[in-house]
């Protein structure tokens, strides 16, 4: 027996129950009232009716309300469906009839909610996280009535480590996104690893600007709460200058981001400035896609001389992590995924499924305890990528001498090109290491004669880019097929709330419908 | 047009689709929704092109962004230096 995830809560505050376990807008809110919160919830949810494997869906922002119900979910027996803040109305409703959930936690009412209350005989309560929502008439629950009840006692519902604990939505970057379904096992195992690797102790303080409804922002929380640290929630990443403050202030030992927010630390924040202020930093780790060479050896100068910087890798799919390369060979491994992370295996297999040699490219492959148990209602798609090998990431790539892996681009986003295959991460990196954008995406556009275009989106530092100089360092790099048809500058990228480019809205910016590209 | 009647149609033109219901010059950007962290450099583009200001990485705060009525105190500040000439 593994243990369940809502057992790191029960432990650390058994442990040490008034350490403080989450800082929020100025708020401290200790272990021991976090998980007796939790266990509110879940005593709230189980008087509704929800049985073990219920989904619920969770639709809150960062916050101290989002932990509580997240854990509270998962001592009910119940599975937690956090979704995407941005998600519509008319995505939301399609999302619901494809979980049938027991019910919904979310900020505020909403044009949003009518629809699936209405109209889903399986919703069978809304809890409001605004303390002035009703008591229970229709459905209809305040956060404040509905943690009126008593706590469930430990173990009040057993759940095996086997069953279902989350559905996390990937991002999508092709197609519709799809729902991962995690169980406790898949999550437990994983944190256990990240908290090894990353030597977390109860002494770490986690920024987070992450959502939590991404995977990455849910891993924070979990490894942070498994050994008993503090995570600090600032949802104010637009305004950089305040975060940097708060981890000085809050002597934070951890930072965390996908490529973007590196971008926007490196060239719109004071990163720099703060180079003396941040004592404490222990490290800063980096996964949610390909982070290009010169964003990480600007970090390794401008950071703190004793913050260690984790390159990573994974995919909801896995939990979250896969794969980090150790800091001290960082420098020498620039391009490198690193190596599997503990208990996890990540082998680069050629179409038959067979092992490649060293140097070969083919599809990384991984296993272990964390892979997940399948696609929510999807078992074509579940197929597609779950075989007896393990977890078809779809990252092409290859491994080197010293078993390092590499990531060289995505099979779903290779494009043909006037007969050649292209992949847009090289170009994209020859693009970066101009040193003239804070960030691009390179995108296939459909041509009536070429049958693909290649047209880059590049965001130039402030008042640093004309796309003439950019063309002629593609020219010098590149062969001719590989050269962008187009540079058209933008101020910026559309981007997920992850922080991930949304390659889909890149292309609607270019004028294409998004299309499939083999 | 005020400094204020500017910033506030530059939001709703360019982060509420011309939607203006439900902005009030308190309303804070990030937290209800408005504008994410792309709108604010967006935001603050605008700001250094139409008013001449120079805005440093040191001044991406919500005291100075958040809302309407902060951004243009931000800008009316900002001005008022440059204008003495500081």
């Amino acid at each position: 027996m593994n243990g369940c995830v809502h057992h790191f809560l029960e432990n650390s505050a058994s442990r040490r129950p008034d350490k403080v376990a989450l800082v929020h807008d100025g708020e401290r809110v200790t272990y021991r009232r976090l998980d007796r919160t939790a266990s509110r919830i879940a005593a709230f949810l189980i008087e509704r009716g929800v049985q073990p494997e219920d989904r619920i869906v969770l639709l809150l922002g960062n916050g101290v309300q989002y932990v509580a119900s997240y854990y509270g979910i998962l001592k009910a027996g119940a599975v937690a469906v956090p979704l995407n803040l941005q998600t519509g109305p008319e995505a939301l409703t399609r999302l619901c009839e494809e979980l049938q959930p027991a019910g919904i936690i979310m900020e505020r009412e909403g044009a949003l909610l009518r629809t699936p209350l209405q109209f889903l005989p399986s919703v069978r309560f809304v809890l409001f996280a605004d303390a002035a929502a009703p008591a229970g008439e229709g459905g209809a629950w305040g956060w404040d009535q509905a943690l009126k009840g008593e706590e469930l006692p430990p173990e009040g519902r057993p759940v095996a480590d086997t069953s279902l604990a989350s559905i996390i939505y990937t991002s999508g970057s092709t197609g519709a996104p799809k729902g991962v379904m995690l169980s406790h096992a898949n999550i437990v195992s994983n944190t256990r690893s990240i908290v090894e690797y990353l030597h977390l102790t109860e002494d770490d303080v986690q920024m987070v600007v992450l959502p939590f409804f991404y995977v990455m922002g849910k891993s924070l929380l979990n490894t942070h709460v498994a050994v008993g640290g503090t995570v600090v929630i600032n949802n104010n990443f637009a305004y950089s200058a305040s975060v940097l403050r708060q981890m000085a202030e809050e002597g934070v030992t951890g930072f965390s981001g996908v490529p973007s927010t590196y971008a926007y630390l490196l060239h719109r924040s004071p990163l720099a400035s703060f180079r003396d202020r941040l004592p404490a930093l222990r490290y800063c780790t980096q996964a949610g896609g390909h982070m290009a060479r010169e964003i990480k050896e600007r970090l390794m100068q401008v950071l703190p001389a004793h913050t260690k910087l984790f390159v990573m890798y994974g995919a909801t799919e896995a939990a979250a992590r896969l794969t980090y390369v150790e800091p001290e060979r960082l420098a020498e491994k620039i391009g490198s995924i690193g190596k599997a992370i503990p208990g996890v295996t990540v082998r680069v297999l050629g179409p038959a499924g067979e092992e490649l040699a060293e140097g070969e490219s083919g599809e990384l492959v991984a296993s272990g305890p964390n892979i997940m148990l399948g696609y929510w209602g999807d078992l074509e798609a579940t197929a597609r990528v779950l075989d007896r090998n393990g977890y078809h990431t779809g990252d092409m790539g290859y491994r080197d001498g010293d078993g390092y892996l590499y990531v060289t681009g995505r099979k779903d986003h290779l494009l043909k090109v006037g007969g050649h295959r292209v992949d847009p991460q090289e170009i994209e990196d020859v693009l970066m290491s101009s040193g003239l954008l804070l960030e691009t995406a390179v995108l296939g556009v459909d041509d009536a004669l070429l049958g693909t275009r290649l047209v880059a989106l590049a965001a130039p530092l402030e008042g640093a880019a004309d796309h003439l100089a950019l063309l002629a360092h593609c020219r010098a790099k590149l062969p001719r097929h590989k050269i962008p048809a187009e540079i058209r500058l933008v101020s910026l990228l559309p981007k997920h709330p992850s922080g991930k480019v949304d390659r889909a809205s890149c292309l609607v910016i270019c004028g294409a419908a998004p299309t499939t590209t083999s | 047009m005020s400094v204020t009647e500017e910033i506030r149609n530059f939001v709703v033109e360019n982060f509420l689709f011309g939607d203006e219901a439900g902005l009030t010059d308190d309303s804070s950007f990030i937290k209800e929704g408005i504008v994410d962290s792309t709108g604010i450099l967006q935001l603050v583009s605008y700001l250094q092109e139409r008013y001449r200001i120079a805005v440093d990485d040191e001044e991406l705060t919500p005291e100075n962004l958040d809302s309407v009525r902060r951004v243009a105190a931000f800008v009316e500040v900002k001005r008022g230096r440059v204008a003495a000439g500081a």
